[in-house]
């Protein structure tokens, strides 16, 4: 019994052991298998596997693994055995298959990659001659350089820009795609030279792409946008977008003589007839408007505060009442215009008061693209309102009023019961 | 203290009272009614009564209640048969506004003789209340300007026929064509006259009911009005400065102080002289001379004498008349008058000279 437990034991860790090797071989993927003449090499990117010699009658074969010019491994392999080189970040496994005789004997190999995105692969074929006859890839640089032909310029100038492009790196730039924004505060006056691809530039070859001239069009201090190249290797790899630098241009306002701003200046009081009123009295007041300045003022409002304790009671024509408030509003005010405006108040409650008149106007300084506007306010004097002659009257108690009226009621009451007793018909 | 009636009929009367109204009040103003009182020592009622209604309206010192309209067009367009005819249709309307203001000692009816309403209701009313009532109830009739129509001088004629047949106790006569002196044109004329007649009926009507030196009453001024031929007259002075109480008397008998022509020494029958005044003016002597001197002429005179201190002498006599010629001048005008309108009806009705004139068109047509 004891025996048998252990048999069952053992396979169940055989089988488990078995699944986990499998599931390691599943990682690995296939590139090629079948046969490679001797004296020609199977490359994968940058890597070439050249057989160098094939041994049939040992059955076994002799590798060379190249990256690029660089030879990096030479193994011999028997049959069935293999070897692995490090693949960027994966690892390629070569196993030797079997060896055939012939004019040029062949080797059959099974190459396998792992830890690899398959995708990533952009070469992988037989290289007849081996990896001396290999294509490989590069990295190809495009430096662009937008240069001017002025950096300080006038309001109005016109400058020229120009665009190169040269391939400082080691790979022909391929699918080269140039652009060039628009730049602000400049108009394009001309384009002498577009080329915007897409295009090829060799290792080290140089291209201008643009030339064209623009106009500045305000004064300031600006950087011109970078002009931007896409582009891809020989082997079609796209690389990241390169910019050009960015000039800075300086444009001066020209020397404009400079034009006298205009005013318009409204001078305005406000005069009270008199600053002591007895209680229901009567005020006038009186608003002078006087245009001092050169230019002429326009939507002219004038408003006057009445404070509590005092009642408008009337005015100019001019004067509307608008949400409560005496308002004056004039279209226009002419230069060396005068007008007057008289209202009257009438002194309501004791106390002192002021009477406020504010004025708001717009004129155009004849410089300035926007209307000017002006606000300003003018206070009069104190006004100091006293009780009236028959102030004393209403302070009286309620009764010095009640018996006169009592005596008035019953005198009407009386003329009316008498005119009804001799009225007839 | 007396319970007085008065009446006033037709315009005229309806203004004396109207007049006596406002003299009761003392005041000279038309608004004295709304601040005064009706100094009337007596219990005196008043109504007048109209046919017009714009007559009532123009009155201001009488009271509503007591302005009694009878219906009818406007007036009875001066015609006294019409007038009678309205007043027997509303008899009972007026004498029941008298009923309801209680029981009188003395009766006095205003109206003038010459007009419609005043001169037919007048001596009906008399009649009604003679009947009625057992108080003497005196006539104060006005007779007309003697210009002022033929139809005016026949109802004044009839009217006061009317009267005296009506059992009226007394007519006391006031005469427009002998006030005419007062001069002024015709409405200042006519409301001179009612001032003058109302100033002498409140003096009357104060002096029945006054305490006196000495004394005349009710009873004296019917004794008064009994004598002589059933009509009388008033006379009236009112000093405005310091006059002797002589004068005042002798003013009063005057024509200018008399209301109807007469000479009061031949033609007058008893006399009751009132006066009134300061005490300093009423010397008793001159009061007696000058009521002897009447006496002597008349038979027996009345007197009494209320003391007003402050006031200048004021002296009203009631005068009744045995004759009054110019009473018979008036109705011998009459006569001519009846006479004339009695020829120019006949005239009227005959047609002859309307119908000559019409005939004239006979068998003709119009042309255009």
């Amino acid at each position: 019994m004891v025996k048998l437990s252990r048999t069952f034991l053992l396979v169940v860790c055989s089988i488990v052991l078995l699944a986990m090797l499998s599931g390691s071989a599943t990682a690995r993927v296939e590139i090629y298998n079948s046969t490679i003449r001797e004296g020609n090499g199977y490359q994968m990117n940058n890597y070439v596997i050249d057989v160098t010699d094939v041994f049939v009658s040992a059955n076994t074969a002799s590798f060379y693994v190249y990256e690029k010019d660089e030879k990096i491994k030479s193994p011999l392999l028997s049959i069935n055995d293999s070897f692995t080189f490090d693949f960027y970040d994966g690892e390629v496994e070569l196993k030797l298959i079997s060896v055939t005789s012939g004019t040029l004997p062949l080797a059959k190999v099974l190459i396998t990659v792992s830890n690899y995105n398959i995708a990533d692969l952009y070469a992988n074929e037989v290289i007849t001659g081996g990896h001396e006859y290999a294509t490989y890839s590069g990295t190809p640089v495009i430096e662009l350089t937008k240069t001017v032909d002025e950096n300080s310029i006038m309001v109005d100038d016109i400058i020229t820009v120009t665009v190169t492009a040269k391939n400082t790196g080691d790979d022909k730039a391929t699918n080269v795609i140039f652009s060039d924004p628009k730049q602000e505060h400049f108009i394009l006056d001309k384009s002498i030279l577009e080329q915007t691809g897409p295009m090829s530039l060799d290792i080290g070859a140089s291209q201008t792409v643009f030339v064209y001239m623009l106009k500045a069009t305000e004064a300031g201090s600006f950087i011109l946008k970078s002009s931007t190249a896409s582009f891809s290797n020989s082997a079609n790899q796209a690389f990241p977008q390169a910019s050009s630098n960015t000039p800075t241009i300086t444009v001066t306002a020209p020397d404009i003589p400079e034009v006298p701003k205009k005013n318009a200046v409204l001078e305005l009081s406000t005069d009270i007839d008199s600053i002591t009123v007895a209680r229901n009295d009567k005020i006038t007041a009186t608003i002078n408007i006087k245009n001092t300045g050169d230019a002429p003022a326009s939507a002219v409002w004038v408003n006057i505060i009445i404070p509590q304790g005092l009642e408008y009671v009337g005015g100019d024509s001019a004067i509307e009442i608008i949400g409560g408030v005496p308002k004056i509003y004039m279209e226009s005010f002419g230069k060396n215009y005068e007008n007057e405006f008289t209202y009257t108040v009438k002194a309501s409650e004791l106390g002192t008061y002021t009477l406020t008149t504010k004025l708001a106007y717009e004129y155009d300084n004849g410089v300035d693209a926007e209307v000017q506007k002006v606000s300003t306010e003018s206070v009069t004097e104190s006004i100091y309102v006293q009780k009236g002659k028959y102030d004393e009257l209403l302070e009286q108690p309620i009764y010095v009023y009640l018996l006169p009226l009592m005596v008035i009621v019953m005198i009407v009451a009386w003329i009316y019961h008498r005119h009804n007793q001799y009225k007839f018909g | 203290m007396l319970n007085i009636l008065m009446v006033g009929n037709g315009q005229c009367g309806n203004r004396i009272i109207d007049a006596v109204n406002k003299q009761a009040f003392g005041g000279k103003t038309k608004f004295a009614k709304f601040y005064s009182k009706q100094k009337f020592k007596s219990r005196v009622e008043t109504i007048v009564v109209n046919t017009a209604i714009n007559d009532l309206k123009e009155l201001k010192h009488t009271k509503g209640k007591d302005r009694i309209h009878i219906p009818h067009l406007h007036g009875v367009g001066a015609n006294r048969n019409v007038g009678k005819s309205v007043f027997t249709e509303n008899k009972d309307l007026i004498m029941r506004q008298i009923e309801d203001r209680g029981s009188f000692d003395v009766g006095f009816v205003v109206t003038s003789a010459s007009g419609g309403t005043g001169s037919s209701f007048t001596p009906m009313l008399i009649r009604e209340l003679k009947e009625r009532y057992d108080f003497p109830v005196y006539a104060i009739v006005v007779l007309p300007f003697r210009e002022e129509g033929t139809l005016y001088l026949q109802n004044a004629a009839f009217c006061l026929r009317d009267m005296r047949d009506s059992g009226a106790d007394g007519i006391i006569l006031a005469d427009n064509q002998f006030l005419k002196q007062l001069g002024g044109d015709i409405e200042s004329a006519y409301n001179g006259i009612n001032d003058m007649i109302a100033e002498r009926v409140l003096f009357l009507l104060d002096a029945l009911d006054s305490d006196m030196m000495m004394v005349t009453d009710l009873g004296d001024f019917k004794t008064v009005m009994d004598g002589g031929a059933g009509l009388a007259t008033i006379g009236f002075y009112r000093a405005d400065k310091d006059v002797p109480v002589k004068t005042a008397i002798q003013k009063a008998l005057s024509p200018s102080g008399l209301l109807f022509s007469t000479n009061v020494y031949d033609e007058a029958s008893r006399a009751m002289i009132i006066i009134k005044g300061d005490k300093s003016y009423l010397s008793i002597d001159d009061i007696s001379n000058e009521v002897e001197k009447l006496s002597t002429a008349v038979g027996h005179v009345f007197k009494g004498i209320i003391v007003r201190n402050g006031e200048y002498p004021q002296v009203l006599a009631v005068l009744t008349l045995e004759s009054a010629s110019e009473l018979e001048k008036l109705y011998s005008i009459a006569v001519d008058a009846i006479q004339y309108e009695r020829e120019k009806k006949a005239r009227v009705e005959d047609k002859k000279e309307v119908d000559k004139a019409f005939s004239q068109l006979n068998g003709l047509e119009p042309h255009y």
